[in-house]
């Protein structure tokens, strides 16, 4: 075992360092809205125009291909500089969408859109969860009627981030009647300006709209935006499992690190209400290294995927654990900097640049309940990786 | 940049395994209780193999054993139970280096127990944890400070130990003859690594203990494995085991790699597999319902060894208030 960086990793790490300091954007991200979008595409267009857009995509389909320890240190290097956190606007079209049509899509929908995937000029949502299809994806229900030339979707989404302001949805359907679960289903490129999609935001506990309901009646989508085969979407579906590699969350992980450390200064500042500075407390203290030793961990357990990762064919089921750890943290953290904030805690005006320990707690069952919840990766873990009898 | 066990390290433990189960697999673990230590001839044994040499030289130092190694070892040892005598041989040969008492240590001719500080009530009385009824060397192990005592077969007190499989004596310590006194922090570290390893191979050890009980026992026509209420926890002890052995290699790996930050690894190890061994030995005797009670189980053996293991180089109490420090 080793911790050893080349000297190609010692000196990407440097360009991304030098590269990173004099591109980041240095006012803050407005609140949700128009206004963060736009801030979310001029940070793709920059990343873009200095060679750092899609980081994890093939070079031949315009990315940088880096092997999984650079993409490690380009997340560390960007939550050093206090980047633009990559879940953004332009987050499902490069680790969802862009990595799809890259694995599945035909020659003219890669050239079509992944270039204006990287360059921050297309950005889209995803079409999966309906709502009696959460966890249980395949029990959905939208349905395609694939005629001679357009297939047409009539149905529901809902938990659609970012619908209002995406030109692109990944949408899958059921085009064979009769079928259920896995069967028959189709992976599409929905253009959201299509006639027939209603768009319904959905105010959450944070205060903001970032998810909606979409519905969809008598919408013509081209047979030419069928990713894949028709009846078969849900391999498509499946597809950004094998390319993610089990990485998916790497950004994450490696946020939270720098986030305790400033908890830790924080602590450092701030005092209690009985007046004592707040990291004199030996309980605060204690619960701040215990949260310490667990972002170590953290990556240390991400460096170790990353090993095993690239000894075997098929990513393994540790990407459960991962999440699970990930989201754990961040909850216990800010349910620690709940208290020692106090009052200060207490006030929110649904901004995150005013309030950011209290929107981040907020944020703890976005983080996670979505992309699979901690219940599911329960599941995956005991299946998988443990190899018990199943539940299901 | 590599961490894993099934790298070209992997040598070390398959060879630890195949000897430590040799010689005290569990199925012989009640006799391995009451006091005895490490019997002398197991002792011989492990001695031949050179085990007692993991702490000698300096990691990097031509032929000598890494961290990484070390934490290897260990781990296999905790994964059977294994006692702290072996532990205690390891810490007496490495600060006992150079001299002939040290290459009696390390050959297995000597009886080693651990001295425990703040344990004495009495004065000039020692708690001593393992090297059985008459131990030959006593060795207590601080952060920066290393005592090692010749014992010349002063009589001890037995202390009926909650861990069967460590034993626990009162010393007097007024009549014992100082062998070697030094201010080596590697010895520490070398403690903490290896109670860090030995808790990641009982918190494994629990895991897998369970998962395989799951597969078989059945209730309400199933089996436990296939309930929710079974599988959610094993997950949580799947996580606390992977996120305290990585821990534990990356900081054994940066040991070895003399990084400057090794320490805060180190202690975030320490408590993280604390943490895991506890309360995975906790779900496991859970997890079984009642047999999981019995004497005649194992699983009380991993709690109970854990819970001494875990108070052992660094209780979390203490590493965790080191980790973040007040000023």
């Amino acid at each position: 075992m080793n911790l050893k960086y080349s000297d190609d990793e010692i000196a990407f790490r440097a360009t991304a360092r030098e590269w990173l300091s004099a591109n980041v954007p240095s006012t803050p991200r407005p609140a949700p809205g128009e206004a963060a979008v736009e801030f979310d595409r001029a940070w793709q267009r920059t990343l873009h125009r200095g060679g750092w857009a899609g980081v994890n995509w093939p070079k031949e389909y315009g990315g940088l291909g880096l092997s999984d320890l650079k993409q490690v240190i380009w997340y560390e290097e960007l939550a050093k500089a206090r980047a633009p956190h990559h879940i953004n606007s332009s987050y499902v079209a490069l680790m969802h969408a862009g990595p799809t049509l890259i694995a599945c899509g035909t020659p003219e929908q890669k050239a079509f859109h992944l270039p204006k995937i990287l360059s921050g000029e297309a950005l889209w949502c995803q079409g999966f969860s309906e709502p009696n299809a959460g966890s249980d994806l395949a029990a959905l229900k939208t349905r395609g009627d694939v005629r001679d030339d357009c297939i047409v979707v009539n149905g529901s989404k809902i938990w659609t981030s970012g619908a209002q302001h995406s030109d692109y949805q990944e949408l899958l359907v059921r085009t064979e009647p009769g079928s259920s679960r896995h069967r028959g289903l189709s992976w599409m490129i929905c253009d959201m300006r299509t006639p027939g999609i209603e768009i319904r935001p959905i105010r959450t506990m944070l205060g903001d709209e970032h998810v909606s309901m979409v519905f969809y009646n008598d919408v013509c989508i081209p047979r030419s935006n069928v990713v894949g085969e028709i009846g078969k979407g849900w391999s498509v579906a499946m597809s950004t499992l094998s390319f993610e590699r089990g990485i998916g969350f790497i950004g994450d992980q490696l946020d939270l690190a720098e986030r305790v450390d400033r908890a830790i200064e924080l602590a450092r500042h701030t005092r209690l209400e009985c007046g004592r500075i707040a990291i004199e407390d030996d309980g605060i203290r204690e619960r701040l290294a215990a949260i310490k030793a667990e972002t170590l961990a953290i990556k240390a357990m991400t460096l170790a995927q990353i090993c095993e990762n690239s000894r075997a064919a098929t990513p393994g089921p540790k990407g459960s654990l991962l999440k699970l750890i990930v989201t754990n943290t961040h909850k216990a953290l800010c349910e620690l900097m709940a208290e020692i904030l106090g009052w200060s805690f207490l006030e929110y005006d649904g901004s995150r640049e005013n309030h950011p320990w209290t929107y981040d707690y907020l944020w703890s069952w976005v983080f996670s309940i979505s992309g699979g919840t901690s219940e599911i990766q329960r599941e995956i873990t005991a299946d998988r990786l443990l190899g018990l009898p199943r539940a299901r | 940049m590599f961490l894993s066990a099934k790298g070209n390290d992997s040598e070390v433990a398959q060879v630890a395994s195949d000897t430590l189960n040799s010689l005290m697999p569990m199925s012989g673990i009640h006799g391995r209780t009451g006091g005895q230590g490490l019997a002398a001839d197991v002792r011989g044994q492990l001695a031949d193999q050179g085990w007692y040499t993991l702490a000698v030289h300096e990691s990097g130092d031509a032929g000598a054993y890494t961290v990484v190694d070390a934490a290897l070892f260990y781990r296999e040892v905790g994964r059977i139970a294994g006692p702290v005598d072996i532990l205690n041989q390891c810490l007496a040969a490495a600060a006992l280096h150079g001299t002939r008492a040290g290459d009696d240590v390390a050959a297995g001719k000597f009886s080693v127990a651990l001295a425990v500080e703040g344990g004495s009530q009495r004065g000039a009385t020692l708690r001593v944890i393992g090297g059985g009824e008459r131990p030959d060397i006593v060795i207590l192990v601080t952060r920066d400070r290393v005592r090692v005592l010749q014992t010349a077969a002063t009589p001890t007190q037995p202390i009926a130990p909650l861990d069967a499989v460590t034993s626990m004596r009162w010393l007097q310590s007024d009549k014992v003859e100082v062998l070697r006194e030094s201010d080596d922090a590697r010895l520490w570290r070398f403690g903490q690594v290896a109670t860090a390893a030995m808790l990641a191979g009982i918190a494994e050890a629990t895991l897998d203990m369970i998962v395989q009980y799951a597969k078989v026992r059945e209730t309400f026509g199933r089996p436990i494995g296939s309930y929710q209420a079974v599988r959610h926890p094993c997950a949580d002890m799947a996580l606390r085991v992977e996120a305290a052995r990585c821990q534990l290699w990356y900081a054994a790996a940066a040991l070895d790699e003399r990084h400057a930050d090794a320490d805060i690894h180190l202690r975030a190890a320490k408590h993280l597999n604390n943490v895991a061994a506890v309360r995975n030995a906790d779900s496991n005797i859970q997890l079984h319902g009642g047999i999981g009670v019995t004497d005649e189980h194992y699983a009380h053996f991993y709690l109970k060894h854990a819970l001494l293991l875990s108070r052992l180089f660094g209780s979390s109490r203490t590493v965790l208030q080191q980790l973040v420090p007040n000023s």
